[in-house]
């Protein structure tokens, strides 16, 4: 999270240390801290975890850390016990995450959550490099990647995870053999084929000018040495930059179509191959500074989209970790709890599996021992939680909650429901409708004509002058090259997609800016979308004499450590440090959690588990509370406290998205299978005119279907699996960052951020990127007017017709740039 | 200006020149983490401080 | 054996031996400038202006800026990357080449023996010590990046890097000479040849001496200063390669209006524009490296002095495409603006830049904190920045003043003015030219006494390399 600006960078120790704020995760401090000496001066801290921490940042000598971060640390766990990883020594669950580099030594990459600054990077750097046997670590910046390389004779594994986790961070092993790298190497083809053309563009230039200036006035030896100079550095950029367009050539030609790429690859070649024979032939003009300029000016096109779509990456490849990789196995149940750990893709039917507190569920099955619940939101976007007893039917990818289960493995793999979801999302992926790019028509007919003109016009000036048949040619192919028309739309949708990008809001497929342009319908899932999809204290009713503020305190204290989603509901809405400091504490499953604060025993918990305690009758005022919430009441003996209503909330920003896109004339569509008087009570708050609930995942397809069968282009706006394929038929497709990795994956549109506010931004400036491609449409095709008939009578020079056709290009490359509108530079990092 | 003849043959080698060395800036990943770098150098503490 | 350490010894050595030879070159700027307005100043002829001008220019621009450069250089790359400088004895060979090459141009100089190419105009025994020295510095530089520990090479390497590279082939190209006797010898070059090769070189000096080099010391020193990481760190990569791409053919605009043919001067001209480009990328990234954190300009004169002489860089690089022009380089050419403009990227870049490295660099070398006063830094700063706009405000209305004098033409065709009626009128300017000297020669005296002060009695001092592995290193202790 982001905690502070650069502003008080440095100052940020001087400030904790002034104000009564923790030293090390800077949460306003408690009645009780903790002392712990950094740099000789003894600082408070917020708790034990934070102590712990801060003491062995101290005792390693990194100190330093604190002069230099510009963000607080996350906050220590409460309880210091960090888990020993053992199971990560296993070699299956290294395969696949850790490389041996020679006899000795073995490197993994590894993700770290929980980085709040730069300092946190040097921070961790420098404490596993004082870990025996650790030969290197390097942090990657803008990933919050680890490289780790070590000697597996020296350390373990599980010792440099427990380094780490020690720190408060949180480390994941990360396969860095997969797309990420693949995209990696791509673009560094790509950075070097750009520096080519561009150092290959600035070279040949320094000779094309001089012979432009003198104007024949240069000796005829240094002009041909010019350009035989000229010629040895457009060399590489012919073939080894220009390379992508000519295989983008010959694939549409290969395939009857003609692309953009099919004229650019004519004019490349043409003009190349005229100036290689008028250099050997020390006749006839040069154009190797067009040819150059216009591959630099089209390679860096393409590296913008290409940095874009490698942050898409990252951000899909961060959030797909949530599939378990590691299972228990309890190879002897019934008989012993003998467990182990094993990949949790060597599962079979049959087999018993432990499912932990919080741990995803490994495969579809059903729970033989213990009681918990379960929270299915992967599958069905419902993010109440279920209570699974022995009998209950659990699937793969729903998380755990609060107690242990064991279960029987029914399907793995291919037959689990989610492989399931995942079929019918590529079916409708398959009978998406085809939006073919609008550069891509308009270049088509373009080039078509070009040839036809250039086949003209050639034909024409063989009989009245055969000398002048090459130059008109090539004036002709150099000044309409289609370059402004081949850049009006990629360089506008770059221009877009990073401008885009820097809001948090990724574009993963080319025509999700056109299609989300030209939507007239918006169709909402409820859950996840236009709810946060989480549990939250939505009201708190104060039925003692103590303040709101106290009551919600001493409920987190109790539920402090809980991992029920009620109480991690209760523990986010109560004060970030604890205020109360419980004993005795004592969770009861199903029910609630018994504690004593300040000498009272209390409890929170289900209303009749409290009313125990209490001894008295259930308060008046739970009748007031509505049925699709949950209530957790709060009481010590012989007193009510409070009453809390929790549930899944509507997003605060989401009516003021509601409004504005209504106000856009956007016709806006609620869906969810949640029931539906609750589905109408949301539309009806937030102003949505159309709804539907109950909706199974092939209900909403057929909704979506209907709408799109009367004319409605469609955009969905969802965030889990259930309603994949609902994003899949919609003509654009937008997921918000609470969704699960296959919607992610799946959408055109990803919101980053945790809010659906976005959505507009994505809105409006996709339809200002259509109408700058509009505009620079306009221009292309104006400059052509002009420009072609021109050229064809011969009145063009070839100098004038690299003139414009750069700046041509240039007003529309600047055109575009005006998408990139800055947004505030924030130097903190999320 | 035969000097040029000189110069210029000077300029394309030079050219090449800086081609290899971006290369090679490339491909041992000097561009891959173009954000760390810049805080490193902050971290790295020279004060002559005991 | 002194493995874990720093080799601060050299950076010592040429930190301090900088500010002698600031003092010394710009000394003798101070008596050229006195003798422009008193020509009796000329006493003997091994201290006539002609034999001076040269001296003041090596020593300013080699001997201080070079021993500036040696020293952060040095500096920075062994605090980017990890280790001790390669081959100590090489580098000692460097401090010590270098003030041989120092004391020999400061000999030799005023006694006249040149070869009169300005900016090296040393002669070619000279030219062959410089030689060894120069391809020591770049086996010492290249080395230490070589057996870095970090796997990246900071961008400050970059600038340093180019500028040992460059220099040596410029230097090489330049300095062909067929020797005579052993103080003479013969350019390897003719007429008009000679000049391009002479400007050639002449502007890549200005361009990689006088620019990489000292944008190198910007890109470590500024961050570090102002405690925050640079503006961009891609921005800065991009201006790295962005200037390689570009310097290499701006030379012929030294030669508008000369025997060059017009395509080579228009030439020049052209890429002197297109160089603005990214020398103010590379200002604009330094510059906003402080953006929010402006509140430290107004107490710390370090950083004063560094953010100050980045606009003297961008000032500079914008008023030189500008003279670079043709049409403006008809009224400017041989006049006083010429003087004008080199003396803001000198004093104000160069000069600045140079010294707030020193003030940062020195008394971490010697063990302190920081400098002794830093009253006097202050002090120091107002003195030099009041100097150079007094110098330069004087020369750029001096300079335009002459050439307005020098195309004044008669109803009849003929000149109204003759050439020392522009002399006479230009008296004033040099007065408060030499005042402005007087100022930026007294903030170094300033200087030289804080540095003694923060130095004097310091025992050498050689930071510990941050041990990355302590376990294998208490192995091999």
């Amino acid at each position: 999270m982001t905690v502070a600006i650069y502003g008080e960078f440095g100052h940020l120790a001087g400030q904790a240390a002034n104000t009564a704020a923790c030293f090390h995760c800077g949460l306003p401090l408690g009645v009780q801290t903790w002392k712990v000496v950094v740099d000789g001066a003894a600082r408070n801290t917020c708790c034990l975890g934070c102590q712990a921490v801060a003491g062995l940042i101290a005792g390693q000598g990194l100190g330093s850390y604190y002069r230099n971060r510009s963000a607080f640390a996350p906050t220590a766990a409460g309880d210091i016990v960090t888990p020993a990883f053992l199971e990560f020594d296993l070699p299956e669950v290294q395969a696949g995450y850790v490389y041996a580099v020679d006899v000795e030594q073995v490197e993994a990459a590894l993700l770290i959550e929980g980085v709040t600054c730069a300092a946190c990077l040097w921070l961790i750097e420098q404490r596993l490099l004082r870990v025996e046997g650790i030969r290197a670590a390097t942090m990657h910046y803008g990933a919050n990647r680890l490289r780790v390389r070590w000697h597996t004779s020296r350390v373990k594994l599980s010792a440099i995870l427990a380094a780490i986790a020690a720190l408060g961070y949180h480390a994941q092993l990360y396969d860095s053999g997969r797309s990420e790298s693949m995209l990696a190497r791509e673009r560094r083809t790509l950075l070097w084929r750009l520096f080519v053309a561009a150092f290959g563009m600035m070279q040949v230039m320094m000779y094309a000018f001089p012979v432009y200036i003198a104007e024949g006035g240069m000796p005829a030896g240094i002009e041909r040495m010019m350009q035989w100079a000229g010629l040895v550095l457009t060399l590489p950029v012919m073939f080894w930059s220009a390379v992508p367009f000519y295989r983008g050539a010959w694939r549409g030609l290969k395939a009857r179509a003609l692309n953009r790429d099919v004229p650019v690859s004519i004019g490349l070649l043409t003009a190349f191959a005229a100036s290689v024979l008028a250099t050997a032939n020390g006749a006839g003009a040069v154009y190797y500074d067009s040819v150059c300029m216009f591959v630099f000016l089209l390679l860096g096109t393409r590296f913008l989209e290409l940095n874009a779509r490698t942050y898409a990456a990252r951000e899909q490849d961060r959030l797909a970790r949530l599939v378990p990789a590691i299972a228990t196995r309890l190879p002897q149940y019934p008989d012993t709890n003998f467990r182990e750990e094993i990949p949790a893709a060597t599962l079979r039917r049959g087999e018993f599996a432990e499912i932990k507190p919080g741990a995803p569920v490994p495969g579809d099955g059903v729970v033989v021992d213990g009681v918990s619940s379960v929270n299915e939101a992967l599958l069905t976007g419902e993010s109440m939680p279920l209570v699974k007893r022995t009998g209950d039917s659990v699937i793969a990818g729903s998380v755990n909650g609060s107690g242990a289960l064991i279960m029987r493995i029914e399907r793995t793999g291919e037959q689990t429901v989610a492989a399931a979801i995942v079929r019918l999302m590529d079916r409708a992926l398959e009978a998406k409708p085809h939006l073919a790019s609008l550069a891509d028509r308009a270049a088509a007919h373009f080039v078509f004509a070009l040839l036809l003109v250039v086949a003209v016009s050639a034909a024409a000036w063989w009989f009245i002058d055969k000398e002048r048949v090459l130059p008109v040619i090539i004036s002709l192919l150099v000044v309409t090259c289609p370059c402004a028309l081949s850049l009006a739309t990629p360089a506008a949708l770059a221009a877009a997609t990073g401008s885009l990008s820097r809001r948090g809001i990724l574009i993963t497929r080319g025509h999700a800016l056109e299609a989300l342009a030209k939507s007239t319908h918006f169709v909402f899932d409820k859950t996840g979308t236009i709810t946060s999809g989480r549990m939250s204290l939505i009201g708190v009713l104060v039925v003692g004499g103590r303040s709101k503020e106290a009551v919600i305190a001493m409920a987190a204290a109790l539920e402090g450590a809980s991992e029920h989603p009620v109480g991690r509901a209760l523990v986010a809405a109560g004060p970030a440090c604890a205020r109360y400091q419980p004993g005795e504490l004592r969770y009861v499953a199903g029910q609630g959690v018994e504690g004593v604060i300040d000498g009272k025993r209390m409890r929170a918990g289900s209303p009749g588990f409290v009313a125990d305690l209490t001894g008295l009758p259930l308060p008046i005022e739970l009748s007031f509370v509505s049925d699709d919430v949950t209530t957790v009441a709060l009481g010590s003996e012989g007193e009510w406290l409070a009453l809390f209503t929790l549930g899944d909330a509507v997003r605060p920003d989401a009516k003021q998205v509601v409004e504005a896109l209504s106000a856009q004339g956007a016709e806006l569509h609620l869906l969810s299978g949640d029931r539906t008087p609750c589905v109408k009570r949301v539309a009806a708050r937030l102003g949505i005119p159309f709804y539907a609930g109950d909706a199974a995942p092939a209900d909403k397809l057929d909704y979506v279907r209907k709408l799109q069968a009367q004319g409605a282009i469609v955009a969905a706006v969802g965030d889990g699996v259930n309603d994949a394929p609902l994003l899949a038929q919609a003509q654009v497709s937008v997921a918000m960052a609470s969704g699960t990795e296959l919607a992610r994956l799946n959408a055109d549109v990803t919101l980053l951020t945790d809010h659906i506010e976005p959505l507009l931004a994505a809105v409006s400036i996709s339809r200002r990127t259509l109408r700058i491609i509009h505009q620079n449409f306009f221009w292309a095709i104006a400059y052509n007017v002009i420009a072609v008939p021109l050229a064809v009578m011969g009145l063009v020079t070839p100098l004038v017709a690299a003139i414009g056709m750069s700046a041509s290009s240039l007003l529309v490359i600047g055109n575009a740039l005006r998408l990139c509108d800055k947004p505030q530079r924030t130097a903190s990092r999320e | 200006m035969e000097i040029l003849y000189l110069l210029i043959p000077l300029s394309v080698v030079l050219v090449f020149v800086i081609g290899a060395a971006f290369w090679w800036a490339l491909h041992s990943g000097q561009f891959d983490d173009l954000d760390g770098p810049a805080h490193r150098v902050l971290m790295d503490d020279d004060s002559a401080a005991p | 054996m002194q493995d874990n350490t720093y080799n601060y010894k050299v950076v010592r050595q040429f930190s301090i031996m900088a500010v002698v030879w600031g003092i010394v070159g710009m000394l003798v700027g101070l008596i050229l400038a006195a003798q422009l307005i008193w020509p009796e100043l000329n006493l003997t002829p091994w201290l006539s202006y002609g034999r001076l001008r040269p001296l003041h220019t090596n020593a300013v621009i080699f001997a201080f800026g070079g021993c500036a450069l040696f020293a952060s250089s040095y500096y920075v790359a062994q605090r980017t990357c990890h280790v001790r400088l390669f081959c100590g004895s090489l580098a000692a060979f460097t401090f010590w080449g270098w003030q041989v090459v120092i004391m020999a141009a400061a000999i030799t100089l005023p006694l006249g023996y040149t070869s009169a190419k300005e900016y090296a105009e040393l002669e070619w025994p000279i030219d062959i010590l410089i030689t060894l020295v120069w391809v020591s510095y770049a086996v010492v530089f290249f080395g230490t990046l070589a057996k870095r520990k970090t796997p990246h090479i900071y961008v400050a390497n970059w600038f340093f890097g180019a500028f040992i590279l460059t220099v040596a082939v410029l230097h090489l190209v330049n300095s062909a000479e067929v020797p005579v006797t052993f103080w003479k010898s013969y350019s390897a070059y003719a007429g008009v040849q000679d000049a391009m090769i002479q400007w050639w070189y002449g502007h890549n000096a200005v361009g990689f001496f006088l620019t990489a080099g000292f944008l190198g010391m910007m890109y470590y020193f500024i961050p570090k200063q102002a405690e925050r990481p640079v503006y961009s760190y891609r921005l800065s990569v991009v201006h790295f390669w962005a200037l390689i791409f570009t310097y290499m053919w701006a030379g012929p605009h030294h030669l508008h209006y000369t025997a060059l043919p017009d395509w080579a001067q228009s030439l020049g001209m052209v890429f002197s524009l297109i160089l603005l480009a990214p020398s103010w990328g590379g200002m604009i990234n330094g510059i906003m490296t402080l953006s929010g954190a402006w509140h430290k300009l107004r107490t710390d004169p370090i950083l004063k002095f560094l953010v100050v002489s980045l606009s003297f860089y961008g000032m500079s690089t914008f008023e030189g495409p500008m003279m670079a022009i043709k049409t403006v380089n008809a009224l400017s050419h041989y006049t006083d603006w010429t003087v004008g403009h080199v003396h803001s990227g000198a004093l104000g870049w160069v000069g600045l830049v140079s010294i707030g490295t020193l003030y940062y660099m020195i008394p971490r070398v010697f063990g302190r904190n920081e400098m002794h006063s830093i009253k006097a830094i202050t002090l120091h700063f107002w003195v030099a920045t009041i100097g150079i706009v007094l110098y330069i405000a004087a020369m750029w209305i001096a300079g335009v003043m002459q050439g307005l004098m020098w195309r004044a033409v008669n109803d009849d065709g003929t000149l109204t003015y003759t050439f020392v009626e522009s002399v006479k009128a230009t008296y004033p300017y040099y007065m408060i030219r030499l005042l402005g000297g007087v100022l930026y020669f007294s903030g170094m005296l300033i200087m030289a006494w804080n540095i003694w002060k923060t130095v004097v009695g310091q025992r050498p001092f050689d930071a510990l390399i941050p041990a990355l592995h302590p376990a294998n290193t208490l192995a091999h202790a």
